[in-house]
């Protein structure tokens, strides 16, 4: 597909899940088979089976593939960035979205987080919660409230979070349906490489119009911040907001909406937690943290080794590409107790979901906060809701980015 | 309990995520130039204060009690 013709269709309704067979791997559980491999060792050593059709994406380079798969040995690689370098995201990443924070090294990298850092602070994103994204959500769920069932995926989680990043970087809605598009083209790039590149290229003509307006127009919007932010006497380059917009789709959208199903299959799937939730909201921290460790959207980043070392007594050759299993490690039972198991009580709350070290996530606090107020919402609007007794119990899957496919409830309002 | 929690934070190390004002917010606070600084050590327990550090992404808090440090990273019992 050209550039051209992805404008045109972007202009049409679409049914997401059509493309639900390039967004995510169908693998159920992977957990096993990588406790099994963690048993063996934490860290391995050449290319490793995770029953997967589609290996985890690494270089094809002499030097073998590093896979971690142990909570501290994971923690210890992410806490040391010069030894383990983020400038492996230059190729695949770095082609598609351009230099961002997400490939730099230090300083560089410190210095360009604190430009567009301040944006997404809690207190910053205070703003957005009641005007923004209630009023999203509310919107969606208007949609079907009086039907009494619904499909929480198809018809809630899948579409929020990107007309949430819409609507904070303050584009008109009538491009809403064609962002929304763009967004899953490209955060699909895996699976169709050419009609990824198309949005990528569309995104990037169509950010920088955009950002071309705010500067002569500010709003109250990201984009209108971004143009205007200095720290120390440094502005950040129209090329590097471009960049860092794009960045915010496959980063912000997919994510969140992976995150949000999961949490609401953790405690769909456990009726007591679901009520403790529902009842006192105020446990909503532990159980959205919870749903994170236990199921995390992104199983795993790279890292690229940057000279000779170590980890766990696994000697790691310079140049060794690095694939960091947030998931094994968010389920490595030398730190959890019952980890495969889903529950907000637990003691430990230290996961690596968000990733860890100086590139954890940005955008933890817009994730928290949006997540926070669909559940609150949801809450409010169905009463408890249940699982769809007619239809399949849902489950999980995917590989490398994993959630349900649909969430289907029934409720009756109050 | 917390009266005897002492908290320090490493500016050098800190890049202000914010994670430790998202667990204890009475606690923590992030200064403008984006550094977390300690508000008030006796508004949080020591069981959040704990999830607070421990979730620190560059391991830029620590808990010290009686001029000793308190060790973090305790395994699930
Ligand atoms: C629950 C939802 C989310 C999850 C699970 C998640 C996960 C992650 C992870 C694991 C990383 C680390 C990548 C690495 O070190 O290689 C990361 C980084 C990042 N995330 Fe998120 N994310 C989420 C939501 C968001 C949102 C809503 C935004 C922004 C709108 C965002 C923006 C970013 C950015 C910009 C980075 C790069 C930070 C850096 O390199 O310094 N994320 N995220
Ligand atoms: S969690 Fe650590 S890095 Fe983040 S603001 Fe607090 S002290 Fe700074």
């Amino acid at each position: 597909m050209t550039a051209t013709d992805s404008t045109r269709v972007a202009a049409e309704p679409f049914d997401p899940f059509e493309l639900k067979d390039v967004v995510s791997g169908n693998i159920r559980d992977p957990y096993p088979r990588m406790r099994e491999l963690r048993l063996q060792s934490p860290v391995h050593v050449g290319p490793v089976d995770l029953g997967d059709e589609e290996p985890i994406p690494l270089d094809p380079s002499a030097i073998p593939p590093v896979t971690v798969f142990g909570f501290d040995e994971v923690v210890q690689v992410l806490r040391d960035n010069e030894t383990y370098s983020s400038s492996v995201y230059e190729g695949v990443m770095g082609t598609v979205m351009g230099r961002t924070i997400l490939q730099m090294d230090e300083p560089e990298h410190r210095m360009s987080r604190a430009l567009v850092s301040q944006s997404f602070r809690s207190k910053v994103l205070e703003r957005w919660e009641e005007q923004l994204v209630a009023v999203v959500v509310n919107e969606l769920i208007d949609s079907f409230i009086a039907r009494g069932h619904a499909d929480l995926v198809r018809e809630v989680t899948f579409n929020y979070p990107a007309q949430v990043i819409a609507h904070i970087l303050g584009l008109p809605r009538a491009d809403y349906p064609r962002f929304q598009r763009w967004a899953i083209e490209l955060t699909s790039l895996a699976a169709n490489w050419d009609r990824g590149m198309a949005a990528s290229a569309a995104l990037r003509v169509y950010f920088c119009a955009v950002m071309e307006e705010r500067r002569s127009v500010p709003g109250d919007d990201l984009i209108s911040d971004l143009v205007r932010v200095e720290v120390e006497g440094e502005r950040l380059e129209d090329e590097e907001i471009c960049s860092f917009l794009r960045l915010l789709l496959p980063a912000g959208v997919e994510t969140t909406y992976r995150a949000t199903g999961n949490l609401l299959l953790g405690l769909l799937g456990d009726r007591p937690q679901f009520d403790a939730l529902y009842h006192d909201r105020s446990l909503y921290a532990q159980a959205f943290e919870e749903s994170l460790r236990w199921e995390p959207p992104v199983t795993v980043i790279l890292r690229r080794a940057t000279r000779d070392t170590e980890l766990a007594g696994v000697p790691i050759s310079a140049g060794a590409d690095v694939a960091l299993l947030l998931g094994a490690a968010n389920r490595d039972e030398r730190k959890y107790v019952d980890p495969d198991r889903y529950d907000m009580f637990r003691e430990v709350r230290q996961h690596v979901g968000f990733g860890f070290g100086v590139h954890v996530c940005l955008g933890m606090h817009l994730a928290r906060m949006e997540s926070r107020v669909a559940i609150n919402t949801l809450f409010d609007r169905l009463g408890p809701f249940t699982l769809d007794p007619e239809a399949e119990v849902p489950h999980i899957e995917g590989m490398a980015f994993r959630s349900p496919l649909s969430l289907p409830v029934v409720f009756q309002a109050p | 309990m917390s009266e005897h929690m002492d908290v320090k934070i490493d500016w050098d190390r800190c890049m202000g995520s914010g994670n430790c004002v998202f667990w204890a917010p009475g606690t923590f606070d992030l200064s403008e130039d984006g550094h977390a600084v300690v508000t008030d050590v006796g508004a949080t327990d020591e069981d959040r204060l704990r999830i607070a550090a421990e979730g620190c992404p560059v391991g830029a808090i620590s808990l010290w009690r009686d001029g000793r440090e308190v060790a973090l990273n305790e395994k699930e019992e």
